[in-house]
């Protein structure tokens, strides 16, 4: 399940990228003082190590690896950090979307239920805690 | 539960067969001692409400006798002892601060050369007591005060005790409750230096420690040990004992064996390091907050709120308690013997009963760490304290009869709950009597229009006992299996079967294992640069990158946060915590943006929903 919403993730991130792409005429864009239209979307790259991180944990999901929880925290972790860096300097139209569903995956990855399956096991991860 | 007790020579020589050998840390300075000669090296002060500290009766002066006849306490007034005098140095004072300073310099050496904190400490216990103990050194040294020199002057008192004559005593209480015989060693010593020389939580002058053994006595007489409570820090009830047979309970034949905190004098049971965590409580309203947040987070999100329960009140800071047992050991088989014990008798002398006040320097700490402990029968706040009056209970003792009573409780229990089953049998067959005439009665007023009231009446009335027949069935079906377990119980006792040692135990101390101090030197050089690392950069940022002050503060927060987490193993914990902190910004950030469109598409939401309700309703 948690596999399948992640790439449901990186494909949305995909389209959405794909499509603002194509929203903007690239060719007539004068690189010294850019429209700020194509600044928006240039900086939709920034996404591009959280989806490629996803896209991991994802993999790691469906081939049952206990990291991929910590990988697909990161990544959501990562993309909301874009997203609020993005709102604070340009506060284009897409990072509402992906804030909407990174802030659904990170309540639904930190329920009881998910982090008890995914917790590590007794050693692996190390705790001082007396 | 009234503490009874017994004769001076019984109670002399039960104290004397099993009394404890304890194993201290290489390094370690005080050592258990007798109360008289600490007493007759303080003073006395008096701290009143709003006035400066008036010393009552100066050094010299002072004994055991003298030590209870105080004037009448006012309402907030503090009584205290005072066994370093470093601060009333009077005109020689920087020279004494000197010496001290040389003095502790000395100590050390001398503790280099034996103490090692081990590799790891730093990374073990994490930034926060990191930062403590660097400001309380700052704070000290603003105060111009030498971090360390009570104790140095605590170890140069302490010497000149033991130069005049060379003891190790304990301060022995028996009493009888609810069926045990509890041995009470009382270890007194004089200073407490666990934060200065063992990088530690404070240092206090005096320090009060205590072990229990519980004995059961058989109907010949004979005596036997079954439990033991070793007192560590604050901690109380199952946690602290252990049952004499558990092979963690280390013995020199009846000695049980105590491994001494170095500094903080904590008793375990095993040698190592043990994480200590130190918990400051946080303002109440704030601690409400933090529990109302917490409990919906994890009930009404169904979010997940960490591997324990509680706490949420609490600020935690760890810190290492070496309790290695290297060093010197007193008692059986040990470096020293134990001279006689002091014993505290029925009634209690004054020292111990009249006297309320602290048995050290009270230094006005608003978390108490530093200020000393009052004595073995008083909290700090003057209030009898429970291991006093209920020693039983102190250990979680209380719930546990004695091996000789145990059958007889058990019988007795059962007994309790047959006569228990009997009252409710008859009091089912009565009302599913009256329950049957009930229904009788509503079958015969069914589809009678002129007793609509009363069948609607009865409906409710029937409803009401079968809800309470059911209660009472299901009490009666838990009893009587309780019986059967309490008479299986019973049998496995009667053929000589016994619980699990160790079942009582939710959370016991241990020792950090090998894995835990195999800590990488990456590891514990970062954890020995980091902070300043971390201030350094930020004055950095606040002098070469002012424009990019706020991300770039934020970014290297995260950097150091994450480079800590990922050498502590907790790399799990603050993403989700990061994780949890974005979302709620980015909610808020959603929330703002778009207030009016998402409270209309509330309204569709509902609205759909009331709409299927109804059209589902219609098509039954």
């Amino acid at each position: 399940m948690i596999g399948v919403l992640l790439i449901l993730e990186v494909i949305g991130l995909v389209v959405l990228g794909g499509y603002e792409f194509l929203q903007v005429q690239w060719g007539g864009i004068d690189l010294k003082s850019p429209q700020h239209r194509a600044v928006e979307v240039a900086v939709f790259a920034l996404f591009v190590p959280s989806a490629i991180l996803t896209l991991l944990a994802a993999l790691s999901f469906l081939f049952l690896h206990r990291r991929g929880w910590l990988l697909a925290a990161i990544a959501q972790g990562l993309s909301l950090a874009v997203c609020l860096w993005l709102y604070s300097w340009f506060q284009p139209a897409y990072v509402y979307p992906i804030m909407a569903y990174c802030v659904l995956m990170i309540l639904y990855l930190n329920s009881q239920d998910v982090r008890m399956v995914f917790r590590p096991r007794q050693g692996s991860e190390t705790s001082y805690e007396s | 539960m009234k503490a009874e007790h017994l004769g001076v020579q019984t109670a002399t020589a039960l104290l004397r067969r099993f009394e404890p050998v304890i194993r201290s840390t290489t390094g370690d300075r005080f050592y258990p001692m007798d109360v008289e000669p600490y007493v007759r090296a303080c003073s006395l002060w008096v701290q009143r409400p709003g006035e400066e500290a008036r010393c009552i009766v100066p050094g010299g002066e002072l004994g055991l006798d003298r030590l209870a006849q105080q004037p009448m306490d006012e309402a907030g007034a503090v009584h205290f002892l005072k066994f370093t005098d470093a601060e009333d140095l009077g005109s020689d004072a920087r020279g004494g601060l000197l010496r001290l300073f040389r003095r502790r310099a000395k100590d050390r050496k001398e503790s280099k050369g034996s103490f090692w904190a081990g590799r790891g400490r730093l990374a073990r216990v994490g930034y926060f007591s990191r930062f403590v103990d660097a400001l309380y050194s700052i704070a000290l040294l603003a105060r111009g005060r030498v971090p360390g020199e009570s104790a140095a002057a605590a170890s140069v008192a302490y010497e000149r005790i033991m130069a005049e004559r060379e003891q190790y005593r304990y301060h022995g209480r028996v009493v009888r409750q609810d069926g045990w015989i509890v041995l009470q060693y009382w270890l007194f010593y004089p200073f407490n230096d666990w934060r200065s020389g063992f990088f530690g939580a404070n240092d206090h002058e005096a320090d009060w420690e205590k072990t229990f053994i519980y004995l059961s006595e058989s109907e010949s007489g004979e005596v036997n040990p079954e439990w033991v409570a070793y007192a560590a820090h604050n901690y109380t009830g199952d946690n602290l004992r252990r049952r004499w047979d558990d092979p963690e309970v280390e013995k020199v034949g009846e000695h049980p064996v105590i491994y001494v905190g170095a500094g903080s004098h904590a008793s375990y049971f095993a040698p190592g390091e043990y994480l200590t965590e130190l918990t400051l409580p946080l303002p109440s309203p704030l601690a409400r907050m933090t529990e109302a947040v917490r409990t919906f987070w994890k009930t009404r999100l169904g979010q997940y709120g960490g591997e324990e329960d509680g706490g949420a009140g609490y600020f935690s800071i760890p810190f290492v308690d070496y309790a290695r047992g290297d060093g010197l050991s007193v008692g059986e088989g040990g470096d020293r013997a134990w001279d006689e014990p002091r014993l505290i008798t029925d009634p209690p002398p004054d020292w111990v009963s009249g006297y309320h006040g602290l048995w050290g320097l009270y230094a006005r700490d608003p978390f108490e760490g530093e200020d000393a402990p009052a004595g073995p029968m008083y909290n700090r706040d003057k209030s009898v304290s429970r291991a006093w009056y209920d020693p039983v209970g102190w250990a979680g003792l209380d719930k546990v009869p004695p091996p000789t009573e145990a059958l007889e409780a058990i019988l007795e229990q059962r007994a309790d709950i047959i006569s228990r089953c009997e009252v409710l049998r008859i009091e089912i067959d009565t009302k599913s009597r009256q329950l049957k005439k009930l229904g009788a009665e509503l079958a015969a007023m069914r589809d009678r229009s002129h007793l609509d009231a009363p069948y609607e009446e009865g409906t409710r009335r029937v409803a009401e006992l079968s809800g309470e027949l059911d209660r009472l069935r299901a009490r009666l079906a838990t009893d009587e299996a309780v019986s059967e377990s309490l008479k299986e119980y019973a049998e496995r006792l009667g053929a000589g079967e016994r619980d699990p040692a160790r079942a009582h135990i939710v959370r016991a101390h241990r020792p950090a294992s090998e894995d835990e101090l195999r800590v990488s030197r990456v590891a514990e050089a970062w954890a020995a640069v980091s902070v300043s690392l971390m201030l350094i950069s930020f004055v950095g940022i606040s002098l070469f990158a002012r424009e990019h002050l706020i991300s770039m503060l934020v970014f290297s927060i995260a950097f150091f946060a994450f480079a800590e987490a990922g050498f502590r193993g907790r790399l799990v914990n603050l993403v989700s915590s990061a994780n949890i902190g974005l979302a709620v910004v980015a909610t808020l950030i959603i929330v703002y943006e778009f207030f009016w469109q998402l409270v209309v598409a509330a309204v569709l939401v509902i609205g759909l929903y009331v709409l299927w309700d109804n059209l589902r309703e219609l098509r039954r």
